[in-house]
């Protein structure tokens, strides 16, 4: 067997592909949090000092009775304790943060700690990705119910990010009932993030807040339309003027008109596409990607076991020359054959036999050791005659070949 | 990753010694001595205010300044981030294969929670999606009824009943096995199965039964403070009642086991002591039992989710590379059903014999199989062919000719 084939030497760093999110995601969730931090203590600021100054002023001349300052800084007061109250709020969540991300970056560090790939504790935190992948992919698919369960059957909670995948299934979900507003909570919530976004998701929303209001076909609302319109769409005209015009030519078609593009517009799965774009944006947002982790690592997985025999016609799963003695081939497994069965096989430049092969006069080669052995065991064949394990032919013993192979 | 680990913790100290509230707090504690002073002297009102208004200031720059300091130091951690994973950007999207195929991925999560013991999660999981799948045909309650029928299978598709009250049985009788030693109901599944495990060439059967005699041996549930002849004598019975039918096998293993009655005082010092004094004896025999059920099931005895997955991560940073290089060098990949690179697995993620033809240095498959010539080298059919122009040739690898009828196709 080629050297490279047997390597089992893990390198860390490389490993490391797949468990960016990890990472990342904590991460971005801080940078938000320092964000209103920050916002909020610059609008207190805003607020704050011009309103004691002015008070001062009017104090200064005379304008203004001392119990008119005392309500003023009374105001001032219980502006400054909401503000603490926030920040201590946004410090615990800062805090909660933190935790979670040194408890991920224990679990990765972990791995450093492992030199090879045979190790049992490799073993034990490739089971742990699993878990998270498949959590993962739960959350992604909407099995929130499901993923909380396994998250804390596994111990895993810190290293999974329900809450994140629950709110944004949330949001996702509503828009799929055609409700914007959490959604646009959501964008007003993550204004200054959301310009460096490729997607135009707020644009979008408007828009169709646009459309359902023509949609009534009131007059009433045409008017109110127009208004929203002006207030919310034409701020994008640099951008996204053909849809603007687009809109405004929806005035002149009823709801249900055969005429593109504004059948399209009225269009009800318009709903399920904004959904989607919200979940798109939101991922780009934490820098999370875009399909599940599972998938990435299936695909790559399923190609490099996958070997043309996996879904030959001539070589059973349960029994081919290799597997007999130790399992069945993951991929002939009933659980990932058929996914499996579209994919490209691993490349190999070397064959891989046992080093004594024979062919019986079927035409089938197994190792003869072990097809004397495995004869011997199954007991009901003469002493003298083998048995083909796939085929439960028996022949003479004399009958096997020495077959080369190269 | 110690940069990571090191800029994460110096991160997490600031935060504790953060100043942000308490500098709030004093801002409030100025404003409140402030109204208390105008309250008790109302003519002094202008003077306390003119006074208020550098430290509120200046508090508040200190609150600035202390955000600042959190902002750089998350910053220097974003660069630390940046680092661990410079040059390493997640696969691209282009083919996504999978997510056309999102119930097989499903069923495949939902088999392996099974096969996990995971059942009351898989139970959850598979309610969910059938809830999900209720909803979507609610949804798409116009569409004619071939989609429908269509969904409707693809219930049939999940893990039905049948696999689950499976796997619950194998958790049951692993559980005894374990837990109370008790190797009763592995035995007599191994006993209705017999014929199946026999022809996978299975020692199941005899090997639980062994373990039996010898655990009775040690005095069985009593113990090893039991009275020792008493295991003796119960081992001897269990022997004589359920050994014959082993005696055309086995011979020489239940010679060994009798053989050891002898010994039975210093069995330490006896050449039986690695039957009856191994550790990991029921490890072992749980292992093979587990594979063996997984086996008659068709299914491979490891989680076919955990390898995939974890073959896949090794896989990754060699495909990236690939990846990489193909767009640098703005080739395509040719061979569609087969990847460009080889991906270095570790051994034990082998599970068919690999035969590459030595003259096309390709992989045979059912449409190309190898062919073995009378001499016994075996190439790929296509190579054949090539070589021969049906004529008479001679093997590439000895000096023996023949001709292309003589070749017979094999299987590996």
């Amino acid at each position: 067997m080629a050297a490279e084939l047997t390597s089992t030497k893990l390198n860390a760093e490389n490993h490391l592909l797949l468990d960016q999110p990890l990472l990342r995601l904590p991460h971005e969730l801080a940078r938000r949090n320092f964000k209103s931090v920050q916002r909020i203590v610059e609008r207190e600021k805003e607020h704050i000092l011009p309103a004691l100054k002015e008070t001062a002023n009017a104090s200064l001349s005379h304008s203004q009775t001392p119990d008119q300052a005392l309500a003023a800084l009374d105001a001032m007061i219980s502006r400054m304790q909401g503000l603490k109250r926030k920040m201590e709020n946004l410090q615990q969540e800062e805090k909660k943060i933190h935790d979670q991300s040194r408890k991920r970056i224990q679990h990765l560090e972990c791995l450093h700690q492992i030199p090879s790939l045979a190790d049992v504790k490799y073993d034990q935190w490739s089971r742990a990705r699993l878990d998270r992948l498949i959590v993962d992919h739960m959350l992604r698919s909407g099995y929130t119910e499901s993923a909380q369960q396994l998250a804390q059957e596994k111990d895993i909670e810190e290293l999974v990010d329900l809450s994140v995948f629950v709110q944004c299934q949330r949001i996702a979900e509503s828009l799929r009932r055609g409700e914007t507003k959490d959604a646009l909570q959501w964008c007003s919530e993550n204004k200054a993030a959301l310009r460096k976004s490729q997607y135009n998701l707020e644009f979008e929303l408007r828009l169709q807040q646009y459309i359902e209001m023509i949609r009534t076909g009131d007059m009433g609302k045409f008017v109110e339309a127009m208004a929203h319109a002006k207030k919310y769409l034409t701020p994008y005209i640099g951008t996204q003027s053909t849809e603007i015009h687009r809109a405004a030519g929806l005035l002149a078609f009823p709801k249900d008109t055969k005429a593109e593009p504004y059948k399209s517009l009225y269009a009800p799965d318009r709903w399920s596409h904004l959904s989607d774009l919200f979940i798109r944006t939101h991922h780009e947002l934490l820098s999370l990607p875009s399909r599940p982790l599972l998938h990435i690592a299936l695909s790559a997985g399923l190609s490099a076991l996958k070997t043309p025999s996996c879904h030959s016609a001539y070589t059973s799963p349960s029994s081919n020359s290799l597997s007999t003695s130790t399992s069945v081939c993951p991929i002939c497994s009933t659980e990932l054959n058929e996914l499996a069965r579209h994919m490209p096989y691993a490349h190999h430049t070397k064959s891989s036999v046992e080093s004594d092969p024979i062919v019986l006069p079927n035409g089938r080669i197994y190792g003869q050791q072990r097809l004397l052995d495995m004869s011997k065991k199954v007991g009901c064949v003469e002493a003298g005659k083998v048995k083909d394990p796939t085929t439960c032919e028996v022949f003479e013993e004399s009958e096997m070949k020495r077959v080369y192979i190269m | 990753m110690e940069l990571v680990q090191k800029e994460h913790e110096r991160l997490s100290k600031r935060l504790k010694a953060s100043q942000g509230i308490k500098n709030v707090q004093s801002t409030i504690d100025l404003l409140q001595s402030a109204r208390d002073a105008i309250a008790s002297d109302p003519s002094q009102a202008s003077i306390t205010l003119a006074k208020l208004q550098n430290p509120v200031k200046s508090s508040f720059d200190a609150i600035n300044d202390n955000l600042k300091e959190t902002h750089s130091g998350l910053n220097k951690y974003s660069k630390s981030l940046d680092k661990l994973f410079k040059d390493r950007p997640l696969p691209s999207t282009e083919h996504d294969a999978l997510s056309s195929q999102e119930h097989l991925i499903n069923r495949a999560i939902a088999m392996h929670l099974l096969r996990e013991g995971q059942f009351s999660v898989a139970s959850t999981f598979l309610s969910e999606m059938t809830e999900k799948k209720i909803l979507d045909q609610q949804q798409g309650a116009s569409s004619d009824a071939a989609e429908n029928a269509a969904n409707f299978l693809d219930i049939d598709e999940v893990p039905s009943n049948e696999v689950r009250k499976q796997f619950t049985t194998m958790y049951y009788i692993l559980r005894e096995m374990k837990q109370s030693n008790n190797l009763l109901p592995a035995i007599e599944w191994s006993r209705d199965n017999n014929q199946a495990l026999g022809a996978r060439g299975s020692n199941l059967e005899f090997e639980l039964c062994r373990l039996q005699f010898v655990w009775l041996f040690h005095g069985g549930a009593q113990g090893p403070e039991g009275p020792v002849s008493a295991g003796r004598q119960a081992a001897l019975e269990y022997a004589r009642r359920e050994f014959h039918v082993f005696l055309p096998r086995y011979l020489r293993e239940i010679q060994q086991l009798m053989g050891a009655m002898a010994f039975c005082p210093n069995l330490q010092d006896s050449p039986y002591r690695t039957i009856f004094n191994n550790p990991s004896a029921w490890e072992d025999v749980a292992h093979s039992f587990t594979r063996e059920f997984c086996s008659l099931l068709g299914l491979s005895a490891d989680s076919p989710l955990y390898v995939a997955a974890t073959a896949g991560a090794i896989a990754l940073p060699t495909l990236l590379k690939l990846q990489s290089i193909m767009k640098a060098k703005r080739t395509e990949w040719t061979s569609e059903n087969e990847l460009p690179v080889e991906i270095p697995l570790p051994p034990s993620y082998l599970f068919h014999s690999i035969f590459v033809c030595p003259v096309s240095k390709e992989q045979t498959t059912d449409d190309n199989p190898p062919m073995m010539m009378p001499c016994g080298h075996v190439i790929a059919e296509e190579s054949l062919k090539r070589l021969c122009k049906g004529s008479r040739f001679k093997c590439p690898y000895c000096p023996s000719e023949s001709h292309p009828r003589e070749a017979r196709k094999v299987f590996l």
